[in-house]
């Protein structure tokens, strides 16, 4: 029953890719504090998510999974951003270690994110421990890597390679960019010191649940060496997007929290890997069978913290029809074997 | 084109088949059950190789050509697993782009409990997999449903795989073992009952069964059943079996429709003096007591009367096409009261025969709710019927005499000729089998009838033009009546075949053009430009033109043109 009752539910249109926490909403902005993983210490951090434009590239194409354009302002200008801003730092103050400001877009494309407003905005957070920004790899330019270099040096630049596969980064993720240009901008980061943190995306569309896996484990791999910081995005099912229209046709399940597991499991000795599991548990978020969800989304997010595989106890009567599709999900011919 | 896939049998949509396969020889329906088999054909649809098998996008629009391939998937189906509606496009969808003689592989979607009404819409193929996800669900399966373990107090079952188990003591991964060998067990034991049913031509009345206790597979079935023109396509003239019809969804089976509207559309119009009779419990009605009795009351005013029988679900039935199916062999379950459903149906049929015929008046010589439906249906279109029978028996002495007089009372009015009641049954049955005016062409005025009922034959002058036939009770023409309906009917019932000589059977791939209006088990016309011969179709008209494998026509006369 209550399985139904939350199908009908959906995620809340803006979510954290983060970290979620306490939450303070105004008319226009989000923001939350939580905590994370600075040079392994948990700190505390506060996560911003400023309207802008939206994304440049959700303007002329999109990502098959990316629902965030719909809270896009196309009239947001750099004056309104930097008051955006002002409202979240008056409310929330600055006691925090690390900064997260999250654009739904590119925080570096001066389209987006008019200079003026990127300037005084990384001015403003200068002696942070650890300022994080989210850009597609086409704006983290040697260029304007020096350019930012001059208003603040503590920069993170996240960026959404999603798979080091770029076959399916562009067919099935419709990313428009490759792997080549996620190592380019990565070298121009660094090369700024700054650090990179990579997003992957576990299950695109049109995988079965083992390819997504093995996707994943092949990305954590592919990408490690570039960046300082993975995390492993679990897909969700968002609004308007391409993911949803196959998930309302019985044609796309997002992640078994399990697989999410695994992945972070096998991958602990090879690079920093770590997770939020959005809307885990639902039908439209990563989930499980329905009984074992809570436990493991709170594992999950315990481990990101952690980075100790210990953190991974529990166990479910539902893993052995996890183990089941990801073994024989290809014959169903492109539907999930389980809702 | 196809090379390793047969169709051996069918029964309407659901047909029996050898595929070919690494060696061996699968039967179909069947379940793929190992991980090899599985993989075995997903390759072939990648690589194209030994089988043609092509993935078929279960999509809504499927309308482009024909797909040629021995096996075709219907990918994805799985999602359809709550959605009936969603199934049955697809289903259909995917059986008319397939070739006839494709086999069609619905992956990850059968349970023993759906199993049998996937089948029933032409599936071939399928897989065990589901009878496992559910068995890690925690269900116990067999083909009245599912149990949850929790729910499972007794031995569930005595196959093998359960044998000797105590399920509730075992621990849930124990149990998931079992009953995943289990529920793959039930699988296979349904997928044997159904080629069984479909060897005995009984499908419709297991898959009625199966869906009782189910609401999606009730709706499918009713959806499906909306889908009159690809059951019809498909569905034989004739059956051996007895039809049962014991629910509401049996009132809607193809040939029970089909034998409706051949009724109004194909027999000649009548007209005199309609005798309106019940049904009876035996078949033919007229070896019932009921209807022996009646009849020996009326015995010589019969060759004036029109006789016809009211029934549910079929309707009316002349007396003529007593001994065709399905009117020759259905049972119902008798309770004396009929439900709205059955009154309406047989009102409206009852109302279509009355105005389709131009009877001077119409007796009535039925009790009970049967009374109120012949007055339903009469009324609107102003005819007034005479009962004979008010609240007494239909067989008391009071209602027979009624009977009588009122028979001859009808006969001195409108003085209408004397018929050879034998014609009446060979006539109506050239009618109802190869078209209107078919008994035209066929038979002279008044054909020289001799044989004992049913099997009556039909000569002019010495030559012989027809007979009807001891096992299905068609009328079978010999060639000669052949002749004289292709002179009136170039075309119709008629199979094209290469330039050769027929022998016992002819093999769709030998079949030039057929006429779609061909139901398995019709008698047909055979021609080529040397000779002319009859016999009983196997599959359908336009299958016979699509298909390249498997026998088209089974002769029983050739003759040089």
């Amino acid at each position: 029953m209550k399985k139904q009752y939350e199908a009908r539910r959906h995620l809340p249109r803006k979510s954290a890719r983060d970290t979620s926490g306490r939450r303070a909403q105004s008319s226009e902005r989000f923001a939350w504090a939580g905590w994370d993983l600075l040079n392994s210490n948990v700190v505390p951090s506060l996560t911003v998510i400023l309207t802008t434009k939206g994304c440049s590239w959700a303007r002329r194409d999109g990502c098959t999974m990316c629902g965030y354009t719909i809270d896009s302002n196309p009239d947001a200008r750099g004056s309104d951003i930097q008051k955006q801003f002002h409202e979240v730092l008056a409310h929330y103050g600055k006691e925090f270690k690390i900064i997260k400001i999250f654009t739904s877009g590119s925080f570096l494309d001066q389209d987006e994110m008019p200079i003026d407003a990127r300037d005084a905005i990384l001015s403003e957070l200068k002696g942070m421990p650890k300022v994080i920004v989210e850009s597609r790899p086409e704006f983290v330019t040697p260029e304007i890597c020096a350019d930012i270099t001059r208003t603040n040096e503590h920069i993170e630049v996240a960026i959404g390679l999603e798979t080091s596969n770029d076959y399916i980064r562009n067919n099935y993720v419709n990313k428009g960019f490759s792997f080549r240009d996620f190592v380019s901008a990565s070298e121009a980061a660094h090369a700024n010191s700054f650090t990179v943190k990579a997003y992957l995306l576990l299950k695109p569309p049109f995988l079965t649940e083992r390819e997504a896996l093995e996707d994943a484990l092949q990305s954590v791999r592919d990408a490690a060496p570039h960046a300082d910081t993975l995390s492993l995005n679990l897909c969700n099912v968002q609004k308007g997007t391409l993911v949803e229209t196959l998930w309302k046709k019985g044609l796309y399940r997002p992640p078994w929290l399990w697989s999410a597991v695994e992945v972070l499991r096998r991958t602990q000795e090879t690079a920093t890997v770590i997770c939020d599991p959005i809307g885990g548990g639902r039908r439209r978020g990563p989930h499980n069978c329905g009984k074992c969800d809570r436990e493991v989304v709170a594992e999950i997010k315990d481990f990101s913290l952690s980075q100790n595989s210990a953190s991974f106890t529990a166990s479910c009567t539902d893993q052995m029809l996890w183990e089941f599709v990801l073994e024989f999900e290809e014959f169903s011919y492109g539907a999930p074997l389980v809702p | 084109m196809t090379r390793l896939f047969e169709v051996t049998q069918r029964d309407g949509a659901a047909r029996l088949g050898k595929l070919s396969w690494r060696d061996e020889e699968l039967t179909t329906p069947r379940s793929l059950e190992s991980k090899e088999e599985l993989h075995f054909l997903k390759e072939l649809t990648i690589h194209k190789a030994e089988i043609d098998a092509t993935v078929v996008a279960a999509q809504e629009k499927t309308s482009v050509e024909q797909i040629d391939a021995d096996v075709v998937i219907l990918a994805g189906a799985t999602r359809f697993r709550d959605d009936p509606r969603g199934l049955t496009k697809a289903l259909l969808g995917a059986r008319k782009l397939a070739n006839p003689d494709s086999a069609l592989y619905v992956p990850a979607l059968a349970t023993p409990k759906n199993v049998s009404l996937l089948v029933y819409a032409g599936v071939d193929l399928v897989d065990s997999i589901m009878a496992e996800v559910k068995a890690r669900e925690g269900y116990f399966f067999d083909a009245d449903g599912e149990r949850r373990f929790e729910e499972v107090s007794r031995r569930p079952c005595f196959c093998d795989a359960c044998n000797g188990a105590n399920v509730t003591e075992l621990s849930f991964e124990h149990r998931v073992t079992l009953a995943s060998d289990h529920n793959k067990k039930a699988l296979k034991a349904e997928l044997n009952k159904i080629a069984e049913n479909i060897e005995r031509g009984t499908l419709r009345e297991l898959v009625e069964g199966r869906c009782r206790a189910a609401p999606t597979l009730t709706a499918l079935l009713r959806l499906l059943d909306d889908e009159y023109n690809y059951f019809e396509q498909r569905s034989p003239i004739v059956r051996t079996a007895t039809l049962l019809a014991c629910s509401q969804e049996s009132l809607n089976r193809p040939e029970i429709r089909r034998f409706g509207e051949r009724v109004i559309n194909r027999l000649q119009r009548r007209d005199g003096a309609l005798l309106l009779l019940p049904c009876s419990a035996r078949k033919p009605y007229s070896h019932s007591r009921s209807h022996r009795i009646i009849l020996a009351h009326l015995d010589k005013l019969r060759q004036y009367l029109n006789e016809a029988i009211i029934t549910s679900p079929i309707g009316v039935v002349p007396r003529s096409l007593e001994i065709t199916y399905p009117a020759s062999n259905y049972d119902i379950p008798v309770t004396g009261k009929w439900t709205c459903d059955e009154r309406e149906r047989v009102i409206g049929r009852l109302s279509q025969y009355l105005s389709t015929n131009a009877f001077e008046s119409v007796v009535a010589h039925v009790s009970g709710p049967c009374r109120q439906i012949c007055d339903a249906a009469a009324e609107p279109l102003g005819i007034n019927v005479v009962h004979t029978v008010n609240d007494e028996n239909i067989l008391s002495s009071a209602s027979l005499q009624r009977l009588h007089a009122v028979a001859q009372e009808l006969i001195d009015a409108c003085s209408p000729a004397w018929r050879d009641l034998r014609f009446d049954y060979m006539r109506d049955l050239a009618d109802f089998q190869f078209g209107p005016h078919a008994s035209e062409a066929i038979f002279p005025e008044n054909p020289k009838i001799r044989g004992f009922f049913p099997t009556y034959y039909a000569s002019d002058r010495g030559l012989r033009l027809a007979t009807i036939t001891g096992k299905y009770q068609t009328l079978a023409l010999t060639i000669e009546g052949a002749r004289r309906y292709l002179r009136a009917c170039e075309g119709r019932y008629c199979v094209q075949i290469d330039d050769f000589e027929p022998k016992g059977t002819v093999f769709a791939i030998g079949v030039l053009n057929a006429d779609p209006d061909i139901r398995p088990f019709d008698e047909v016309i055979v021609v080529n430009d040397r000779v002319i011969a009859v016999g009983r179709a196997l599959m359908s008209g336009w299958e016979m033109q699509a298909s390249k494998r498997g026998g088209a026509v089974a002769l029983r006369h050739v003759e040089a043109r």
